[in-house]
């Protein structure tokens, strides 16, 4: 029984290669390697991101069927697919918390990438690429919070997009262009849900693609120190099929984690958004955008002539420029040389970003 | 004394007389009140006028025509004494006529001085009523002082003749109020039948036979300062009612020759209906005039009563005009409404007035042995709204307990809500007395409450469901995780 099956796999195996030389590809894959050192863990963060990705695109198929983009009927498609389709709540549940492991996992991996200094040269674009993913995880993330047309996602949209419309010069077109019109109505539903199913993934796709195939092209980077260190001291494992299955196992335990999230936390979807109510309390953004709304609810009102959030989104503005074109003007790291103010610079926004959610959550 | 001296004497004795009492009259005419006695001689109009005004308390007050009209009295000459050189304006002007009675009126030093304690603010009061609206075409008010209380025959209002008094005060609010060409100009909606209503009334029959303690316009409306009965100040606003009917109908002494009851203030007060209009300033709850009417003031009849509650309890009262309760009710004259719910203290109504336990108003007629089918019928109704409720209790506690784990049951949640009008609906049919008709509306009640139940135990299952589901997926990923951990660790010992 057992020698049937083997083979009769074999002989499938023999046929797709025939026709598509799969063994050419496993060849490929057995010689690519992964280093494997103490903090190999943090190498898994992006293959999470890609699973949580293909969770959030399946998951968000499946909602698609019966969720209507409009004012008059999100909030009741919603509790249509949360009452009465047949695992709708999973399926929706799974979503809600798989978006917001999605955007842990990426953050996680970008700040294990920047690090492990992989920005620097020749890893420029795959850096670049990152960054537009993780911007695009997290327009994916302000765009589907509206989505129910919830009483909190109908308000922080409010008070996202106002932010938004303190930028100077294209603030007040922008907050037009996003809300289509002066107020979060079902226009901007329209829009969000349009940017949501449409645009970002079509967008997001496309950039993971050269992401991945950059990834492919240039392999895994390896760590800093390694560069001189002897190639006899380094340790590799192959990345076919032992990092493979590596990878695959965190899926699985990642895989049930969301499955407990989803059947002991399901995502609630509390009221419908009423246009004419005035803001419950506690309205807050999700805690992705925490720190930075936290921060900006500490600025005084005027600083240096300039209002305080518009100099503290400058500020932001400035600070994630930065940030994004550190393989630019980290001329140190790409010499070949340790530049430490990389690792003080990483450490500092990580702490500024923890200090700052906890302070959010814990001055409610 | 000689018979000389007799005669001279009689002769000066004669001409001392005479010279006194020529002096005597000749002073009584210069303090005469000229206008009168020239009005009194000129006969007619202005001799009656004279003859009012004699009468009147301002006369005997010491007031004189010249107070108001100017003049001098004290000349005979009329070109002298209604000079315009003496003051003399003739009759006042209409629109400012109100002026000579508010010089007075309105100033306690003078009003003292005459030796009365009348109220010095009528006149403001007046500014503040309806009838100081101006007069349609003319410079003045609607009703001012002269409309009511005359010009030169005013007495006290506790004189049968005086204009104002009780028993005349219907007639002469009527002058105005019960002539719909007149009124039409100033409040069309306002109907102009008050007085013939009122004349229909106990109050107005009593009136009519001289009896000044029952109440007039005046009594409720008050007088001066009479307001629309839309604006809350005014004595008659719904609100303000029952305090104006219990001002007499409180009233022991009063009411003790009529043989009425003083009760019904306090009792209305702490009823349902009173809590609703003075608590909870509900406008449309009723006051007094709402069952007892207001001009046409009667105590309802036995037979009439559904009918005064029916104006706002339409269907119970259909309903019960229906049942076979109205004819045996009439026949045994039992006043309908009121012999299950009172009258002035009508209290909140409860389901133990139903059936045949304590506080239930059926046994009250039917008992076990009497009318058996009847008192059956309210056992049976009775326990059929309490199973309903106990059923209801029972089901929201199914759907509390799905919601508390966290499921979604607002559909069973909301339907429930339902129950509450089913009871409402079933508490209506009631009256009809009908237990066929009684079931089938209870009968929606009892399939919400079963729905929700079963909605209720599909999510509680799901629940559980859902956690089994979970360790099984937990057991089949955590055998997948081992297997590829060994799978893992045999490729790596390997190499």
């Amino acid at each position: 029984m057992n020698e049937s099956k083997q083979f009769y796999n074999l002989k499938i195996f023999h046929w797709l290669d025939e026709r598509y030389h799969i063994s050419d590809l496993i060849g490929y894959m057995k010689k690519k390697s992964v280093p494997n050192f103490r903090a190999t863990v943090w190498y898994y963060f992006g293959g999470i991101a890609l699973l949580l990705f293909i969770v959030q695109v399946v998951t968000g198929i499946l909602l698609l069927m019966y969720y209507k983009g409009s004012s008059d009927l999100a909030y009741e498609s919603v509790r249509y697919i949360d009452s009465k389709v047949n695992f709708g709540w999973l399926i929706r549940s799974i979503h809600s918390w798989s978006a917001n492991l999605f955007i842990f996992a990426v953050f996680v991996h970008m700040f294990s990438v920047y690090f492990f200094k992989v920005f620097r040269k020749p890893r420029e674009l795959t850096w670049y690429t990152g960054i537009a993913l993780l911007l695009f995880s997290l327009t994916f993330g302000f765009s589907g919070y509206l989505l129910p047309w919830n009483e909190l996602s109908f308000f922080a949209t409010k008070v996202g997009t106002d932010i938004i419309g303190q930028l100077p010069l294209v603030g007040k077109y922008l907050l037009k262009l996003l809300r289509g019109g002066n107020d979060v109505t079902g226009a901007t539903l329209s829009r969000f849900f349009g940017l949501h199913v449409a645009i970002l993934p079509g967008l997001f796709t496309v950039i993971l693609t050269f992401h991945l195939l950059f990834i492919q092209r240039q392999g895994v980077s390896e760590p800093e120190k390694w560069q001189n260190t002897p190639e006899s001291q380094k340790s590799y494992i192959p990345f076919f099929p032992n990092f493979v299955l590596r990878e695959f196992l965190i899926w699985l335990i990642v895989i049930n984690i969301l499955a407990i999230l989803a059947v002991f936390f399901p995502w609630e979807l509390g009221n419908k958004a009423n246009e004419f109510a005035s803001a419950p309390t506690g309205i807050k953004p999700e805690w992705y955008f925490i720190s930075m709304f936290q921060v900006l609810k500490f600025l005084p009102g005027e600083i240096l002539f300039l209002p305080g959030e518009v100099l503290g989104i400058l500020l932001f503005g400035v600070g994630i420029l930065l940030w994004v074109f550190v393989p630019v003007w980290d001329k140190k790291t790409n010499e070949g040389s340790r530049n430490r103010l990389i690792n003080y610079i990483g450490i500092f926004v990580v702490l500024f970003m923890i200090i700052f959610t906890f302070l959010g959550y814990y001055l409610d | 004394m000689t018979n000389k001296l007799f005669i001279p004497f009689c002769i000066t004795l004669l001409l001392l007389n005479i010279v006194v009492e020529g002096r005597a009259l000749l002073m009584q005419k210069e303090t005469e009140d000229q206008c009168i006695v020239c009005h009194l001689e000129i006969g007619d109009n202005l001799a009656k006028i004279a003859n009012d005004f004699k009468l009147s308390i301002h006369y005997k007050k010491g007031i004189r025509c010249t107070n108001c009209h100017g003049g001098d009295a004290t000349s005979d000459d009329m070109d002298i004494a209604m000079s315009k050189e003496k003051g003399f304006i003739g009759i006042p002007k209409r629109e400012v006529s109100y002026q000579l009675c508010i010089k007075c009126h309105a100033d306690q030093n003078v009003m003292k001085n005459y030796g009365s304690n009348l109220p010095t603010d009528q006149f403001d009061k007046l500014r503040k009523s309806v009838h100081s609206k101006q007069m349609i075409g003319k410079n003045e008010m609607v009703a001012d002082c002269i409309t009511c209380h005359g010009i030169h025959d005013i007495v006290p209002i506790d004189n049968p003749v005086s204009r104002v008094y009780p028993t005349k005060i219907p007639a002469l609010c009527g002058g105005c109020h019960s002539n719909p060409n007149y009124m039409k100009n100033y409040n069309p909606k306002l109907p102009v039948d008050q007085v013939e209503k009122y004349r229909t009334s106990v109050h107005g029959k009593l009136n009519r036979q001289g009896n000044t303690d029952v109440a007039e316009c005046v009594s409720c409306h008050g007088n001066h300062e009479i307001r629309s009965v839309e604006d809350p100040k005014s004595s008659v606003y719904a609100i303000n009612i029952p305090q104006v009917c219990s001002g007499c109908h409180s009233d022991v002494a009063k009411m003790k020759r009529y043989k009425i009851p003083t009760n019904q203030y306090s009792l209305f007060v702490n009823s349902v209906h009173g809590i609703q209009l003075l608590k909870n300033m509900d406008l449309s709850a009723p006051s007094c005039n709402d069952c007892h009417g207001n001009h046409g003031a009667v105590p309802p009849g036995i037979e009439s009563i559904s009918n005064v509650c029916g104006t706002c309890h339409a269907l119970n009262e259909e309903l019960f005009s229906q049942s076979p309760h109205r004819k045996a009710f009439d026949q045994r004259k039992i006043p309908e409404c009121e012999i299950c719910h009172g009258n002035h203290g009508i209290q909140t109504v409860s389901d133990d007035m139903l059936g045949v336990g304590k506080g239930a108003t059926c046994i009250k007629c039917h008992n076990v042995n009497d009318n058996n089918k009847g008192y059956m019928t309210a056992k049976i109704m009775k326990s059929l709204i309490d199973s309903l409720k106990d059923d209801d209790l029972s089901a929201k506690k199914i759907v509390d307990e799905a919601i508390q784990k966290g499921m979604d049951v607002s559909d069973a949640s909301y339907n429930l809500k339902n129950v509450r009008q089913v009871l409402i609906e079933t508490r209506t049919v009631l009256h009809n007395v009908n237990l066929k008709k009684y079931k089938e509306s209870i009968s929606k009640g009892f399939e919400i409450t079963s729905k929700a139940k079963e909605a209720g135990r599909d999510a509680i299952d799901e629940y559980y469901f859902r956690r089994k589901g979970l360790g099984i997926v937990t057991i089949i990923v955590t055998f997948l995780v081992i297997l590829l951990y060994l799978k893992i660790r045999k490729l790596e010992k390997n190499k």
